[in-house]
């Protein structure tokens, strides 16, 4: 079981008290009506699949209950760095690694 | 539903639960910047950090996440607190949450490793007058140190009898001694 | 005292005497030992059949490596254990254990005829063997195989034990107790660390436990033991395990810790549990699991009698039994000597060291002469012979160029062999660390750990006890350090005798190349060395290919024994070195760990949570059938005297749709939406359009996915311009309510609008039927009954009961309806007042199953019945509900995807079947043509279908292809037995004009 370090909580807790959300930085267009077809199926559906330092998000939810920004090693399934929603991507040398 | 031992044994006995008494229970969620107009609806001030407690006589508040916080206060007063915060001009949300809950109280020399049968956290590093949500075994909880050996311990209504069956388990284990 | 227990050795408890039995023979033995030391003790050494050839098998070691005793254990009803190592089981007075895989007994095997056949049985028979005739496999082969082959039989009954877990937090965890690790908690404990240390062992000790010869600081081994087992539980901060093996090692330092609390006692205390699963999460590890002695490949290396020499050495000293009379010892490695000279000092005849290296130190050869012991150095041993015991074995010479020469035959009862030592590098290996060949050691060793860990003694190829300390101070000081707590390392000086030189062997040169001779390799499952060399010319190359081609490594124990000697063996086939052939992966558990341990308390009551309302008890008392929904049990139906299923429900539609029924729907998800931007929130993720709705009003919602197809529903009601009553359906509510927060938190944290689950802080009783007002009336305070101040879709707060009400008037049925919410703690008490202000209406009870034929009849769907996640609103013929003039909402921009536009899509209908009386089965497909072949094209499926009794007829709902314009065509359901005919109608079968509602 993985420790997550939870940025509002600013504490290492359990990995069962959150849930995980997805990719990160994947923002609701402003106004996705103007989306064309493409650019509204790659919103929807398609997704980096990195290999490395990816970008998703997490839910403290049996905590805080805030969603928060991660950078995980899919490899080694190893946290780099968790951040706030609403703050940018630590670049590489800002992160724990 | 609720299987306790009985009191008198707690001499004999590493670890007693009983459920607490009622409380009038709200969840406030509002900007934390304005705390402080929340605090004076309340009549305590709020506390400023997620798992911090405040209390003041029988009322007391906790915080839980960075906008949002449980106020308790006696049953009778339950009302006039509501009311309090109709007139408070900072928008806010104020939900009644005590019939939804159900709290215990797990107290006694084994109380932390009880409920470490079932819940992730180092509840011994936890410290006393400290507060947090956290899961024991499928339940989610509330769960607040009121000191080394005294535990509260909330779930929703309907996950009491598991809670309650797991830890009258628990208790039989930890008073067989192995 | 038995003839093979030693007076002067051992740990055992000789005062008591304990009773046991082995295939319902009687022995004993005492308190200390375990099952297989007293079965040694009374010169039992045929414990088993092997698992392809059925031979017969006896103790190849003294530990959990043990790959050959396995045995069956019954502890009374439903608490029999097969496949336990009787080399790790304690022994208790009554003890009951039986051989496996032997019929009809262990001397007399049937099976074993599998090892005449043995050429048949080689590497991969499973693949080559049976490929032919196709059929054969299923009716033929399998079943004589299954038969035939394999360890115990399961347990057929329930598992009758209790077994716990618990979490644990400490600076340093400890895994092992042997010196080393003993060192290491002993450092770290004295720095002020919180330590913890577990061995899978009765006593903790590990080596010191059979080393009767070497001192530490000036006193016996034994006393150091002693002394430091002593010291450590006086601190108070440290927590030692015995019993206690570490099973897994998981990311960031959580170690999973298998306890046996009670299986070697005869009686347990109540409430003890059998097992407890400890999670354990350290900041600091400390491995010191100690090294596994490594076989010799040679023929007939298996036969009962052969063993470890180490493994001896502990039966010796630590338990006090000589495992022969006779012991040839052979090794390539010079423990094996120590072990050689303690029996020999013990009274046991040893006519020969034989070691297959050509010269060892002058010390062991000096002690070995003064001892009178013969040795032969450069020498092979080329097969063993007697039929369910050893009783001699042949010797060869080694020749100048390696060759063996003329054998010698040697008689001996027992036969102890040594190929060296095998690191334990399991969890350092779970933990991902990676792993060193040493050319030196021929073993691979810990590297560059990837976790907070350190290794410590012999499981770092680290052989002496003084090494053992000084690795385990080292390791046990630094972590604490790293931990936060410096202090004085200890020092400790051991004194110690033992030599610890040998070389590697793949297998030993054979004199003999006859295709009957087995080598073996993998005990448990039967691997030869041949095997291994057939798999390598047939073409496999990786070790992990290789290992599932011949299965060596692949039994219970994991290759414990024989992993290192497969892969020398491989490597010498390849031509390659070790390195490069690769190392299979070790995983979790180190050894075998019961599902109960997993389970911990998840079982009967507390196998999973089960949610009940405020009003489940007056279900309970008034005989309801209960249904699972999510992870609420909800009342089906209430069956009067002996009516069915369908009797009952029956009669409550009737009673509803003719006079009232009420319904406890508590479980129904509501969350509370408040702030000033609550409507423009709403306004944002439902379709719906929620400005106008005024306070005191209700609407239903739906709620799509990005996608554009349908996630929930449910009556939303504005209580006050910044507060809306939302509900959801019982499944959705914590997904809608973390839909709700991640675009509140993430996508407009501009709104000021916040939410929270008051599911379970209203109970709810839907009233529904022509009476329902007038039961209300009476009781209700505040509100206005009458249709013109509360009409349909109204919501209001008064009192009932004295008691906060929450009323809506919305109905589900088509009827004149109710919901009542009122705070949980109440729900009950309201309940059972409505119930009595209802009776002179003949208020009926109904349940879930009633609630679903009535909404059916009117064509309401239910989210995961009619939908499935490809559903729109339009398929559903819910297109009404979109707020057409809102300029977005979730899902809106999804519904103008291509495939969501594009026609023939599945759309909601009604079906009546030709046949009245025939109900469909739900999830039955639907054609257009039941005449065309199979595969016939399926345009649908039936989502809901019910016997109506207001139509008096079966009615059903449906997704079909273009449905909506197929209205009044015949579609046919075809089934096993039947083909049915219906004809597509509209969703709502039953007063479609909706007069009902307004009572």
């Amino acid at each position: 079981m993985l420790l997550i370090r939870c940025p509002y909580c600013e504490a290492d807790r359990p990995e069962v008290e959150f849930t995980y959300a997805g990719e990160a930085h994947i923002a609701r267009p402003p106004d996705p009506s103007t989306l064309s077809d493409d650019a509204f199926r790659d919103f929807l559906y398609v997704r980096s699949n990195t290999r490395g330092l990816f970008a998703e998000r997490w839910r403290h939810a049996h905590g805080c209950g805030r969603f928060f920004n991660a950078l995980r090693e899919t490899v080694s399934d190893k946290f780099a760095a968790t951040y706030k929603v609403g703050e940018a991507r630590p670049a590489p040398e800002e992160t724990s690694r | 539903m609720l299987k306790t031992l009985d009191p008198l044994d707690t001499a004999v006995l590493p670890l007693r639960v009983a459920p607490a008494p009622a409380l009038a229970r709200f969840t406030l969620r509002i900007d934390p910047a304005s705390r402080s107009m929340a605090g004076q609806a309340f009549g305590v001030s709020l506390p400023e950090r997620i798992g911090a407690l405040s209390q003041e006589g029988d009322r007391r508040a906790v915080q839980l996440g960075p906008d949002e916080w449980v106020l308790y206060a006696p049953e009778a007063e339950g009302q006039a607190l509501a009311g309090r915060f109709r007139s408070l001009a900072e928008p806010h949300s104020l939900v009644a949450t005590g019939d939804r809950e159900l709290a215990f109280l797990v107290e006694g020399a084994r109380a932390a490793t009880a409920l470490m049968a079932a819940c992730p956290l180092d509840l011994d590093a936890m410290a006393a007058g400290t507060a947090t949500r956290t899961v024991f075994d499928k339940v989610a909880i509330l769960l607040v140190k009121e000191s080394g050996e005294r535990f509260r311990v909330e779930c929703w209504r309907s996950f009491a009898p598991h809670l309650v069956g797991l830890l009258a388990v628990i208790e039989r284990e930890l008073a067989a001694g192995l | 005292m038995s003839r093979f227990r030693v007076a002067d050795r051992g740990r055992i408890e000789r005062s008591r005497t304990l009773s046991f039995t082995f295939d319902g023979q009687r022995y004993q033995g005492h308190p200390g030992d375990t099952l297989a030391s007293a079965l040694l003790a009374n010169g039992v050494h045929l414990v088993g059949r092997s698992f392809k050839y059925h031979r017969p098998r006896g103790f190849l070691a003294a530990g959990s490596e043990e790959p050959n005793a396995l045995v069956g254990v019954d502890r009374g009803p439903g608490r029999y254990e097969p496949n336990t190592r009787a080399t790790v089981l304690e022994l208790f007075e009554g003890l009951k254990a039986t051989s496996q895989n032997r019929w009809p007994s262990l001397s007399l095997d049937v099976g074993a005829v599998n090892d005449a056949l043995g050429p048949l049985f080689t590497a991969g028979f499973y693949y080559k063997t049976f490929m032919w005739p196709k059929g054969f496999w299923n009716k033929v082969y399998e079943p004589v195989i299954r038969h035939a082959a394999g360890l115990g039989r399961a347990p057929d009954k329930a598992d009758a034990d209790t077994y716990a877990s618990r979490y644990a937090h400490c600076d340093v965890l400890v895994v092992g107790a042997g010196p080393a690790g003993l060192a290491a908690a002993l450092a770290s404990a004295r720095a002020g660390a919180k330590v913890m240390v577990a061995d899978e062992g009765a006593e903790m000790g590990g080596a010191l436990l059979s080393d009767l010869s070497s001192r530490v600081d000036g006193v016996p081994a034994s006393q150091w033991l002693a002394d430091t087992l002593d010291e450590l539980a006086s601190l108070g901060t440290v927590t030692l395990l015995p019993r206690t093996t570490a099973i897994g090692y998981y990311h960031q330092n959580m170690v999973g810790l298998c306890q046996r609390v009670t299986d070697h006692l005869a009686n347990a205390p109540s409430g003890a549990p059998r097992e407890r699963l400890w999670r354990v999460r350290a900041s600091q590890v400390v491995l010191a699991q100690g090294a596994i002695e490594k076989p010799l490949v040679f023929a007939g290396n298996d036969r009962p009698g052969v063993m470890l020499a180490g493994a001896a050495r502990t039966y010796l000293n630590r338990y006090g039994v000589k495992v022969g009379e006779r012991a040839l010892v052979v090794t390539a490695h010079d423990s094996a000597w120590e072990a050689a000279f303690d029996l020999k000092q013990a009274g046991i005849a040893v006519p020969a060291i034989l070691d297959t290296r050509r010269a060892v130190s002058d010390a062991l050869l000096a002690k070995a002469s003064a001892l009178g012991i013969e040795t032969l150095l450069g020498w092979t041993v080329s097969g063993t012979a007697g039929r369910l015991r050893v009783s001699s074995a042949t010797v060869n010479p080694l020749g100048p160029s390696g060759k063996p020469g003329a054998g010698r035959r040697i008689d001996c009862d027992c036969v102890l062999m040594s190929g060296g030592w095998t690191p334990s590098v399991h969890l350092f290996s779970h933990s991902m660390g990676k792993l060193e060949w040493s050319e030196a050691l021929q073993a691979y060793l810990p590297g560059e750990p990837r976790e907070a860990l350190r290794c410590a003694g012999a499981g770092t190829g680290v052989f002496t006890l003084q090494g053992a300390l000084e690795t385990g101070v080292e390791a046990g000081a630094a972590a604490a350090r790293d931990a936060g707590f410096a202090g004085d390392a200890p020092r400790f000086a051991a004194q110690e005798e033992a030599a610890s030189a040998g070389e590697a062997k793949a297998d030993l040169p054979s004199a003999s190349g006859s295709a009957y001779a087995k080598a073996f390799v993998d005990f448990q499952n039967d691997v030869t060395a041949k095997d291994v060399r057939l798999a390598v010319r047939e073409g496999f190359r990786s070790i992990e290919h290789i290992k599932r081609y011949t299965t060596t490594g692949m039994a219970t124990d994991q290759g414990k024994t024989s992993n290192i000697n497969g892969l020398a063996i491989a490597s010498g086939a390849l031509g390659k070195p070790v390195p490069q052939v690769g190392l299979t992966t070790f995983r979790p558990p180190f050894t075998p760990t019961t599902f109960g341990a997993f389970i911990g308390y998840a079982k009967g009551e507390l196998f999973d949570v089960t949610r009940k309302t405020p009003i489940d008890s007056w279900a309970e008392r008034n005989r309801a059938v209960f249904e699972p929904v999510a992870l609420w049990r909800r009342a089906r139906y209430f069956p009067k005297g002996g009516e069915s299923m369908e009797e009952a429900v029956r009669r409550e539609c009737r009673a509803t749709r003719s006079s009232v029924g009420i319904f406890d729907a508590s479980t129904l998800g509501k969350i509370e939406v408040v702030g000033p931007d609550a409507a423009e929130f709403l306004n944002r993720l439902y379709v719906n359009a929620w400005t106008k709705l005024a306070p005191g009003r209700c609407r239903y919602g739906l709620l799509l996915g990005e996608d554009g197809f349908i996630r929930d529903d449910g009556v939303v009601g504005r209580l006050a311009q910044d507060r809306f009553h939302v509900t959801t359906t019982t499944g959705g509510a914590p997904r809608v309510l973390s839909i709700m927060e991640d675009y509140l938190q993430t996508e407009w944290p501009d709104l000021k609008v916040w939410v929270t689950s008051t599911t379970e802080e209203w109970a709810v009783i839907a009233l529904n039927g022509p009476d329902a007002r007038r039961v209300l009336e009476g009781l209700v305070e505040g509100i206005d009954l009458s249709p013109e101040a509360f009409p349909h879709m109204a919501v209001a707060e008064g009192t009932i009961m004295g008691l906060p009400l929450r009323l809506f008037r919305v109905s589900f049925t088509g009827e004149l309806g109710f919901e009542v919410n009122v705070p949980a703690r109440h729900g009950l008490a309201v309940w059972e007042r409505l119930i009595e202000a209802g009776r002179p209406y003949g208020i009926c009870p109904y349940g879930t199953e009633t609630m679903h034929v009535l909404r059916a009849e009117k064509g309401y769907i239910i989210v995961g019945q009619e939908t499935d996640g490809t559903v729109t609103p339009g398929d559903a013929g819910l297109g009404w509900a979109i707020g057409k003039a809102k300029p977005d909402f979730v899902g809106k921009r999804g519904l103008a995807r291509p495939d969501l536009v594009a026609s023939g899509r599945r759309q909601l209908v009604g079906l009546l079947t030709d046949d009245p009386g025939h109900v469909l089965e739900e999830g039955a497909q639907i054609v257009l043509d039941p005449a065309q072949s199979v595969p016939m094209k399926m345009v649908g499926h039936v989502t809901s279908s019910y016997w109506s009794e207001a139509l008096g007829r079966s009615i059903a709902l449906a997704l079909v292809e273009n449905g909506q314009a197929l209205h009044g065509a015949t579609v046919h359901v075809p089934m096993p037995d039947a083909t049915f005919t219906a004809q597509v109608a509209g969703t709502v079968f039953y007063d479609p004009k909706g007069e009902r509602l307004n009572g």
